[in-house]
Parts: C-alpha cells; structure tokens; sequence
C-alpha cells in the first residue's frame, strides 16, 4: 500500500518539487565551471516564491488572452510531465498514441505562449514570439524523427511501452541510444532555451528568444511560465535519460537510483556544454537544428529500411 | 558492430556539412580514420594475426595521425584563413546530403535483396563518396577540396570492407600508398599556388598562366 501510494505520489514529487532543483543545480555548476561561486541551489526556489508574492498587473491593451495563456501553458506542460515514466514506474497518464499527444500539449503551450505575447502589444514580444514560432517549426521533427523511429521499431506508440522496448544487450539498440540521445540533447537545449540556442542569462531585447516574450509579464503570471520553463527541463531531462534505459535492470530500486544519478549526470553536461559554448548567431540556429533532424532521419532510414 | 561504427561515420559526414572550421574538418578525418580501422578489425576479433592486423594499423597509423598533422602543417604553413567560405547555404548544403542520404539508404536496402552486401556500412560508404563530392563542388578553398578528396577515399576504403569480406592485402596497400602520393602532390601543388596567389581559393585559379 505504501509502495503504491509512493509511486502515485513520485510524479508529483519530482515534475512539481524537484524541477526547480534541476535548474538550481544546472546554474550552480555553471557557476562553479566558470570560476565563480553562483547563486545557492535553491534559488530558484526563492524566486517562485518571490514571484508568488508580487501583484499581477497587465497592459492597458492586453485582452482576456493574456490571463489565460500563463494558465493554459502551465497546465499543457504540467500534463505532458506526467505521460513521462518516472523511473521505472507507469506513469500517471499512459495510453496507446500519447507520443503525438505528448508532442502536441507542449506545442499547446507554445501556442498560448505565442499568443500571449502577441496579445500584451509590444513590438519587441511579437518579435520574441515570431522567433519561438520559426524555430518550434524546426524544433518539432527532432522529436517526431527520433520517437517516431523508436515507435516504429518497436511497434507501440505509448512512451512508457516504446521505452520498455529498449534493451541494451542489443547491439543495434546501442545505435539507436547513442543517435537518439544525441538529437534529444538537441532538442531539450532548443525547447528550453539553453544556450547554443538561447542565452537564459542575456537581457538584451534583440538577442533574446523564450525570455523576451515574458518580459511584460509579472506576479503571478511570472511565476507561472518560470515554473513551466523549469517543468520543461524536468521534462526534456527525463526524455534523454529514459534513453539510457534502467528498464532492463531487473532491481527496481536500482534502476531508480540509476535514473536519479543519471539526471544529475544530465545537469553537468548541460552545464558543460553551456560554459564551453557560445551561442549561435540567429541565423545559424536553422541548420544547427536541420543537422538533429538529420540525425532522426538516418535513426529512420537505419530502422525502417535496414532491418 | 560495424552497423554501430558505420552508423557513427555517417554522423561525422552530416557534422562535416554543418561545421565551418577548418580545425573541426581535421579532427573529422582523424575520428573517421580511427572509425575505419576499427570497423576493418571487427570481423576478424576471434581469429586475429599479424597478417589480418597490418591493413588496420596502417590505416590507422597513416589516416589518423600522418595525413591530419600534414595538412595541419599546410594550414599552419600557409596561414589559412580558419573559418571556411562555402559557396551555398549551410542549411541547403546539409538538405542536400540528406536527401543524397536517404536515396542511397534506400538503394542500399533494395540491393541488399539481390547481391550479398552488408546495407548499413554500403549505405554509409556510398554517402561518404557523395559528401566528398559534394565538399569538392561546394566549397572554395583549396585544403577542403584536398580533404573532399580525403573522404570520398574514406567512402572508397569503407566500400571496399562493405562489399568483400577481405580485399586483397596488395591492393589495400597500393591504395593507401596512392593517397598518401596524392596528399602529398596536393600539398605540394597549395604551397607552389601560394606562393603565386595570396588567397588559396579556387576563384582566383581561372587567372592560372604559364
């Protein structure tokens, strides 16, 4: 009884509680591999919490859009969180052709999003909000190629089921690990906004692509699409480890704390890359992202054709 | 494993379109010189000898350490400017070998139903040679053009694994011997181009005079 009300409660725990942690850890790593001392782990805590506190106010032309976007976004990717095994444990919402289901609430979110930036009325949002759209459009096949390809192999099309399917005694499935990881880091630092793509740090209007559609947001808005932007990464975290799949270890306990271990391996890579990189000049950003669906399409073509 | 290693040589062939330094396009040829060796041991884990083991190390030894420091020299030599100036979108250029890409996977699969090939690595040999191409047609200077001509050899050598269970050991060492004439004859022929032309560009060749 414990055991299951623990792994209905996990869910929660970790797309809700510790997605914040993540990003905290992220920052600090980064930090420290920069040589300097960065803010504690918890800031992001902090400033959920601060935001929380602060009051909500709108723009004289924004319309009923702007209320219900934080909302609708917070809630698409909250739902999409949970379609996504945690550890080796059936995730809360699982069904037969919730991949396209998946791919579609966080392109829900994006939407409400988009709109919401549009509808605040400042030159520099529907700019931010144009560039979200134009590169969520190269953004989307990574993902489509790289599960889509799994799917086909192994004939489910549920994510806990396609990840069930992988084993790694299998060579060929080794191949499909390595390909697919790749373009699923890809997609996690363009979906996110990490910095290749995006610098999370930069105030600059003109540079800026996730960042600047929130800037005329406040209070409880805020803290919404912040507390999104840390789900997200949660999210597209759990999709590239689920990859290096703990499924085939028969100990359940191990196979979770190899999960855990494995997400916070992710965040020192994602802190490494971001030290080590700059980020890509805008027009640049196209065939960067063309280069992981590239990569989708030869998992496809290894998988369909060669077999 | 050697669907693993080829599968893996054809991601450096795409990161080889996208990249625009002329340092990354060294350390490609050197990681595929090392692919190409190990994807030639691989067959013949259980039963190796002497005889069985001098192709791959003299492939390793001459692709992935020799060539790569010669044409660093160049590059060192002659100041080459590093960022490379192709003469096509970088995003057209990459939709181009995909497209070239799945072609040939796709005829890779159909021919493997007729002949006894091996798909995978057939598939990434023949992409190999394409991209070589491609590199020679699309880009201006001159030290790509000798590194295009590096990785359509690549393709050649991966081809030859692909299609025969063992090639010759003669002819194997003929080829690797050519390409290591021809390296050097490039070399050669960029420094006495140099010395005419400042710009080592292949816009600047169609004023070559006696």
């Amino acid at each position: 009884m414990a055991a299951l009300i623990f792994q209905e409660l996990l869910p929660f725990l970790f797309i809700l509680g510790i997605s914040p942690l993540l990003v905290g850890l992220i920052n600090k790593q980064k930090a420290l591999l920069s040589g300097r001392r960065g803010a504690p782990i918890r800031q992001p805590y902090y400033d959920l919490f601060r935001l929380s506190r602060k009051e909500t106010i709108y723009a004289s032309t924004a319309s009923f859009i702007s209320r219900l976007a934080p909302v609708v976004s917070f809630s698409a990717i909250l739902v999409a969180g949970f379609m996504l095994p945690i550890g080796y444990m059936r995730p809360l919402l699982s069904f037969s052709g919730d991949i396209i289901v998946f791919a579609y609430l966080l392109g829900l979110a994006r939407f409400f999003q988009i709109l919401g930036a549009m509808d605040i009325g400042s030159s520099f949002e529907g700019m931010g909000a144009a560039r979200e759209a134009a590169f969520a459009v190269f953004a989307e096949p990574i993902y489509f190629f790289t599960i889509g390809s799994l799917a086909f192999v192994s004939g489910y099309t549920s994510l806990y089921e396609v990840y069930l399917s992988i084993h790694l005694d299998n060579p060929s499935s080794l191949v499909f690990i390595i390909v697919s990881s790749i373009s699923a880091f890809f997609l996690m630092v363009t979906e996110c906004s990490r910095m290749p793509i995006d610098d999370p740090s930069t105030h600059l209007e003109l540079t800026m692509i996730h960042e600047v559609m929130i800037l005329d947001n406040s209070g409880i808005d805020l803290f919404l699409y912040q507390y999104s932007s840390y789900i997200k990464i949660m999210i597209y975290g759990i999709f590239e480890v689920l990859f290096f799949n703990p499924f085939s270890l028969q100990n359940q306990w191990l196979g979770f704390f190899l999960f855990v271990m494995l997400l916070l391996l992710l965040t020192t890579v994602v802190a490494w890359v971001e030290t080590m990189t700059a980020r890509l000049k805008i027009k640049s950003i196209p065939q960067y992202l063309l280069f992981a669906t590239a990569i989708g399409i030869l998992n496809l073509l290894i998988y369909t054709f060669v077999r | 494993m050697e669907n693993v290693l080829s599968i893996l040589f054809c991601l450096t062939l795409l990161y080889l379109v996208i990249t625009s330094r002329l340092k990354t396009y060294v350390s490609i040829l050197r990681a595929q010189g090392v692919l190409l060796s190990a994807i030639m041991v691989f067959p013949f884990l259980h039963h190796l000898s002497v005889h069985i083991l001098i192709i791959p190390l003299m492939s390793l030894v001459i692709k992935a350490i020799v060539i790569p420091r010669f044409i660093n020299k160049i590059i060192i030599d002659l100041d080459v400017h590093r960022i490379v100036e192709p003469s096509i979108q970088p995003f057209n250029f990459l939709l181009l070998i995909v497209a070239s890409m799945s072609t040939i996977f796709v005829a890779a699969h159909v021919l493997s139903g007729y002949t006894p090939i091996e798909p995978i690595p057939f598939a990434s040999a023949f992409s190999a040679i394409v991209t070589g191409i491609f590199l020679i047609i699309f880009r201006k200077k001159l030290i790509i053009h000798v590194i295009g001509f590096l990785i359509l050899e690549n393709g050649i050598f991966l081809f030859g694994t692909s299609v025969a269970a063992e090639m010759p050991t003669i002819v194997e060492l003929g080829s690797m011997l050519d390409v290591f004439v021809v390296v050097f004859l490039m070399g050669i022929a960029i420094n006495k181009i140099s010395s005419t032309f400042a710009k080592q560009d292949v816009t600047v060749l169609g004023r070559l005079k006696d």
